[in-house]
């Protein structure tokens, strides 16, 4: 819409001194006649329900807001004919159409009432003109579609993401529309958060932390005096790592949701960076055949519903487990709780660990590894000093985001964690189970805090360095083989990995079409079957919504990384935070936060499609961003700086120009807000209504109440329909690319 | 890379139409029961009356949850089954609104009046467990008979039981075990039973499944979930504690200010009719007692007349109140202790 009216206006600007202004009035024009002709507000869910009383034409004569609106819309279109320099008829149309959107906005959020599609257009109508506005009073250095996209942006980065949050901030503190700490503290103080020295057992576990946390200090020190044999270290080592052991020992020896994610994302964390670290050496280095399965595999468990191998865990390593029990002879329960919560996400996290690391290694300078053989290092000696050093920012960047997804994970600890609590399935179980979005709202808040820490860390620290290192080139030099012995015995832990994980999928398969998965292996199409009423509606409500959000995702997602790395404009890192909040707030605070702020008032959108389309949109399009950003940091400016010579303007120039160079991100940008959007549970679990159900949410119910085999033949299905769109757009990217390549050439 | 976008815009706009034709008439029923039910639903009512009924499977501590919060504007028409305290708390918060169906005097009496009068009871089932006799013999332990039974340390992560805190069957089971000891020994008891306990479950119907794979042997549940395991074909029996045992009435209720208020209350006169009510055992794998006493019971449901029942007092130990200071003393007295 904006790129259309604005290239006409652009390619035939006459040359009279004070051309009217052809994108004012076309939006002027909108606006205004939105306004009268749509309603204000609407008595349905439905965003497209429609009433004539409701219309701006009928509103008019009784409410002084829609009047001044309408009002504004006109002097706007008149600001844009009047012969105005180009500076003056920006700042008056910036001012009438801030005070527009003003009293748009205040008329709609004092009404109280659902808003209609109207009073939507009449606002963001009122945006597009500031944008123009602020682009033509010269106050941002960008033309009318690059301001009035900041805005648009802008917006629906405060009423999609921030809004939400603070919702939850204030829930947590704020009850039934009054300030109290009651239910903060109440639950802070609840064992269900976090006990350290549990009253009802006689031992006071806190105190044997402290020793332990005392004598590891001690211990510490010592080493660190042997070592290096001066004072400082042995402080920090003595100090630090004492307080740190403590910690460690406190939460081992404690109870509670905070101590179990906590231990639970450290594990993670450290499980699956160093298979992810192996597994990337192996993928670039290894001089065995093995090498080529890496890449398919590692993304096998994007595409499947994270709680699915966690479920199917249990049926080959529980009790009764087809491994641990008919071929083992094992008696153990072990995979049920934290454990088993570790293993299947450390299966489900180890490939994200594995494309950010592989980006590292795939960019490390062989020519230093080189010399340093040349100078006679051994393959290992160089290994240890040259290869490590150089990588470890991208492991701790490895880490801190796997830590990321192990907190906000929902699905896992709710199927395999055996009834203990989560911070992140005590968000569900206070809010669901408890009736309580208060206390809810604290727990979220909690979890909001510590992924939020870990990502400031990972921004701060090493975010940066780490997207340089993804989106470069590898160096010059000779393939540096690895250590032989670390060849075959990372193979044999990445064979050992690829046999589980095929035998997890087998196992869901089999599940799907056998009578009792795991006891009962007589061959039925029973379950299948069973799908035909309600598991055939959800499976393409699934599909439909997720294919729906996709495309805005990745648009939106491009945009923002178009104006984070190409437009100079206050409030660009207040901007790009903002939408890359979404990456690290956990599913369930996200879910939570989209209950309370839109299930009423003028924003009500719970009960439609709508909400869960927004959901998927706002939490996939940091992957749109991130893909955005390394594609355009490669584009030399001075491709688009021609264009703009040649006259284009930023719209023509982004989608002639910039939008073919980099198709091939633009797609897979695609293909992951997709397929995250079908597997998608924990922002949506909250969203879903009769109509509007979704897959992943059914298989939950399926498995919950033990009715497996349909829960195992809905997965099967989805995981198949995913990888028949991956595989489908994989081919497609591959088939454009080269002719990109190409055009980019000539 | 155009014609590859238009391509997809037209399959998404197909997708959309195909999916937006749909009836006029509609039902948007909560979904409290086994999902397998839900599905017959389903099915089974747009055949009677034509009306298309969509659902959403939620416990019955969840739905409750749902349904306050959208108190305001609820996107729900009926609350179908699950167990009765949170009916009965929405009905007095006034999120549902007691409806006398035209089969009223058909519903059984004694169910009638153990709710109070005060929403539609659609069945009844009997809390027991479901035992795995194999893996108990392996472990050298007795088959159990009481809720006492349960203390002994031979049973050591061999049990399962819900959480009272998201599932109606285990705060059923913590209300049962109150009523019969008192609070005082009733928790001292439940604390002995927390140190064998393997696992808690946050559904009522979690346990049946694992006692069948024998991941535990012995699952606290409702006999009509049992029941169901059995017949699916896992080698389990079910039995129930004769120091007494408690109940649930499940309940259905129309919401109040429903969109749909006239399908809905269509909906509410079929499910409680014998040709609605015998969906529940013949197509939904459910085998509790239904409440009309027209509807014949389900060869294989628990009787009543073959367990040592409780006087179970529904409307003390479904007021909220009480429900949620039972519910947050177990919490920090039982559940927090190490196992």
């Amino acid at each position: 819409m904006v790129g259309g009216s604005l290239r006409a206006a652009e390619v035939a600007a006459p040359r009279a001194a004070f051309p009217v202004d052809r994108t004012v009035v076309v939006w002027g024009g909108v606006t205004l006649l939105a306004g009268l002709l749509l309603p204000w507000t609407r008595e349905q869910r439905e965003l497209w329900s429609f009433s004539g009383g409701a219309t701006g034409a009928a509103l008019a004569a009784r409410h002084l807001g829609v009047a001044a609106s309408l009002l504004l819309a006109a002097a706007a279109i008149v600001a844009a004919v009047l012969p105005l320099p180009r500076f003056r008829r920006g700042q008056v149309v910036l001012a009438l159409s801030g005070l527009g959107a003003v009293i748009t906005f205040l008329s709609i959020w004092f009404q109280k009432v659902p808003l209609g599609l109207g009073a939507l257009i009449v606002f963001l109508g009122y945006l597009t003109l500031a944008g123009s506005g602020i682009s033509l009073s010269g106050l941002v250095h960008a033309d009318p579609f690059t301001g009035a996209t900041i805005l648009w942006v802008a917006g629906f980065v405060v009423v999609f993401i921030l809004l939400p949050l603070g919702e939850v901030l204030l829930a947590s503190v704020f009850v039934r529309g009054r300030f109290t700490l009651d239910v903060l503290l109440e639950t802070v103080r609840s064992p269900g958060f976090l006990l350290l020295n549990n009253p009802a057992t006689p031992a006071n576990e806190l105190a044997q932390a402290g020793r332990i946390g005392l004598a590891g200090g001690i211990l510490l020190a010592v080493l660190a005096v042997i070592r290096a044999r001066r004072a400082r270290p042995v402080l920090l080592w003595g100090v630090g790592g004492g307080a740190g052991v403590f910690v460690l020992a406190a939460l081992y020896y404690g109870f509670g949701a905070v101590r179990n994610s906590v231990l639970l994302a450290l594990v993670v964390g450290a499980g699956s960076t160093a298979l992810g670290f192996l597994f990337a050496l192996l993928g670039e280095r290894s001089r065995l055949p093995t090498r080529r399965l890496l890449g398919p595999l590692s993304i096998l468990p994007i595409i499947t519903p994270p709680f699915v191998l966690g479920l199917a865990m249990i049926y080959l390593f529980g009790r009764r487990g087809f491994v641990t029990h008919q071929l083992l002879g094992l008696d153990t329960t072990i995979f049920f709780g934290p454990v088993g919560v570790a293993v299947a996400q450390i299966l489900a996290f180890t490939p994200i660990a594995y494309l950010v690391l592989q980006g590292v290694v795939q960019a490390l300078d062989m020519a230093m590894e080189e010399a340093a053989e040349t100078l006679g290092a051994s393959r290992w000696h160089v290994l240890r000093t040259v290869t490590w050093p150089l990588t470890r920012p991208g492991i701790a960047n490895a880490f801190l985001l796997v830590a990321i997804e192990s907190l906000a994970d929902f699905g896992n600890p709710f199927v395999v964690g055996g009834g203990q609590p989560f911070l992140a399935t005590q968000v569900f179980d206070a809010f669901s189970g408890r009736f309580n979005p208060n206390e809810a709202a604290v727990y979220g808040v909690t979890l909001l805090v510590m992924t939020l820490v870990v990502f400031f860390l990972q921004q701060r620290w090493i975010g940066r360095r780490g997207y340089v290192t993804v989106t470069g080139k590898p160096g010059a030099g000779a393939l540096r083989p690895l250590p032989t012995t670390l060849d075959y015995v990372g193979t044999g832990v990445f064979l050992f990995w690829v046999v589980l994980t095929v035998a997890l999928y087998g196992s869901v398969f089999s599940g799907s079409v056998t009578v009792l998965w795991g006891f009962d292996y007589t061959l039925t199409l029973e379950h299948l079957r069973g799908l035909r009423g309600q598991g055939m509606q959800v499976f393409q409500t699934s599909i439909m919504l997720s294919a729906v959000a996709a495309f805005p995702s990745m648009i939106l997602g491009f945009l923002i990384a178009y104006l984070v790395t190409r437009v100079e404009f206050p409030g660009r890192s207040a901007l790009e935070f903002g939408s890359m909040l979404s990456f690290a707030v956990p599913g369930t605070v996200m879910g939570i936060g989209y209950v309370l702020a839109f299930n009423d008032g003028p924003l009500l959108l719970t009960g439609t499609s709508i909400i869960i389309t927004m959901a998927f949109v706002f939490r996939n399009m940091p992957v749109g961003i991130r893909a955005g950003v390394a594609a355009i940091h490669q584009l030399d400016r001075a491709i688009e700086e021609a264009s703009t010579m040649l006259g284009a303007g930023t719209a023509t120039t982004m989608r002639r120009i910039i939008m073919p160079l980099i198709v091939p991100a633009l797609l897979s940008g695609l293909v992951f807000a997709f397929v995250r959007a079908v597997t998608a549970v924990s922002q949506v679990i909250f969203l879903v209504t009769p109509r509007h159900n979704l897959a992943t949410t059914q298989i939950l119910s399926y498995v919950q109440y033990g009715t497996l085999g349909r829960g195992a033949a809905l997965a099967s299905l989805l995981i198949l329909a995913m990888a028949a769109v991956v595989l489908v757009l994989y081919l497609l990217s591959h088939r454009l690319s080269p002719r990109v390549v190409r055009q980019a050439a000539a | 890379m155009k014609r590859v976008l238009g391509l997809l815009l037209v399959l998404l706009l197909a997708s959309l139409g195909v999916v937006s034709a749909a009836p006029a008439g509609r039902v948007n029923v909560l979904c409290s029961p086994n999902l397998v039910w839900c599905d017959a639903i389903k099915v089974e009512f747009p055949k009677a009356t034509g009306i298309q009924l969509d659902y959403v499977r939620l416990s019955s501590g969840e739905a409750f949850a749902r349904m306050r919060a959208e108190a305001a504007n609820p996107s729900f028409d009926v609350w179908f089954a699950g167990t009765g305290d949170p009916h009965l708390e929405a009905v007095e918060l006034g999120i549902t609104e007691f409806y006398r169906p035209k089969s009223w005097n058909d519903l059984r009496p004694e169910f009638r009046e153990a709710v109070g009068g005060k929403y539609i009871p659609l069945y009844a089932g009997i809390l027991g467990w479901a035992q795995n006799e194999r893996l108990l013999k392996e472990k050298g332990a007795p088959v159990p008979t009481t809720w006492k039974d349960l203390t002994n340390p031979r049973y050591k992560g061999l049990i399962a039981m819900p959480n009272p805190n998201t599932s109606g069957t285990g705060y059923t089971m913590l209300a049962t075990i109150v009523q019969i000891y008192g609070e005082k020994a009733g928790f001292d008891l439940l604390k002995l039973i927390h140190r064998n306990i393997a696992q808690y479950t946050r559904g009522g119907a979690d346990p049946g499944p694992l006692t069948g794979r024998g991941e535990i042997g012995i699952g606290v549940t409702f006999l009509h979930d049992a029941i169901d395991n059995i017949l699916k074909g896992f080698p389990i029996t079910y039995g129930s504690a004769r120091d007494g045992t408690g109940f649930e009435i499940g309940g259905l209720s129309l919401v109040k200010g429903a969109r749909n208020r006239d399908n809905a209350i269509t909906f509410i006169e079929w499910a409680l009719s014998p040709d609605g009510q015998r969906v529940a055992a013949e197509l939904g794998q459910s085998y509790q007692i239904p409440s009309n006493s027209k509807t014949p019971v389900p060869r294989v449901a628990p009787r009543f007349q073959d367990f040592v029942m409780i006087k179970y007092d529904f409307l003390k130990y479904g007021k909220a109140s009480v429900r949620d200071a039972l519910i947050k003393k177990w919490s920090a007295e039982v559940f927090a202790l190490p196992r």
